[in-house]
């Protein structure tokens, strides 16, 4: 998101939601369940449920950036060998000039950074500032 | 059983278990790799698209989830990053 607020007024942006990585009907993981991340999903069978599980994680991250979701057909993840997760900028032109590795090892948010740098400048934030440390003072 | 073949066997067997543990540390489990292999191997590909393609277009629905729009719809002059990926 941080990438999407440095650079969308020099590039658009579109989040495109395809079949999910760990369904809980599939190849479910700890780490979702509830009491840890609390994503809990099966498969979507319908379009109805991609279009729901993609409100839920609009609306529980306050998703700014403008979403599509795949149809049943999985005609955008088939076009561009998506799933689990890529990355791809197309140029002004209508054609792919970055392709990004394929999830979850070879995803890599700062190669598209890196791009959006290259030709629109690098845009740094400040560090955040350090903790203040916890008072020594007794309480009377 | 000739010892030749006897090696053979047991250097197989060796290499087998190796790429297990090695599925195992990178799947998160022995239980996970069976899962890795029955539904995500099937899924994951590298794909034809390359640097230069012309980026395929495809139908996408909006989050009311009866509009639709195509992906050439937001090339609008500027690069358009494409971030793919699913919630869980």
């Amino acid at each position: 998101m941080q990438i999407y607020n440095d650079y969308k007024d020099h590039a658009d942006f579109l989040t495109i939601y395809i079949r999910e990585a760990h369904p809980t009907d599939e190849w479910r993981m700890n780490s979702n369940e509830k009491g840890k991340d609390n994503v809990c999903y099966a498969q979507p069978k319908s379009i109805s449920d991609r279009v729901a599980i993609a409100n839920d994680f609009t609306k529980r991250f306050k998703y700014p950036v403008p979403f599509g979701i795949d149809e049943m057909s999985n005609a955008a993840n088939d076009a561009y060998a998506a799933w689990p997760e890529r990355l791809y900028i197309i140029d002004e032109n209508g054609r792919v000039s970055y392709k990004g590795g394929n999830g979850p090892f070879k995803y890599d948010p700062k190669e598209v950074r890196a791009w959006l740098a290259k030709r629109y400048g690098e845009v740094k934030h400040p560090a955040p500032a350090p903790a203040a440390p916890a008072s020594t003072e007794k309480k009377s | 059983m000739p010892t030749a073949l006897k090696w053979m066997l047991f250097s197989l067997a060796v290499v087998l278990l190796g790429a297990f543990a090695f599925l195992s540390w990178m799947a998160g489990s022995p239980k996970d790799v069976y899962y890795m292999v029955r539904y995500a191997f099937p899924h994951m590909h590298t794909g034809n698209l390359k640097a230069g393609d012309q980026a395929p277009d495809a139908q996408l629905v909006a989050l009311d989830g009866s509009a639709t729009f195509r992906i050439r719809e937001k090339t609008a002059g500027r690069p358009l990053v494409l971030v793919f990926g699913s919630f869980t």
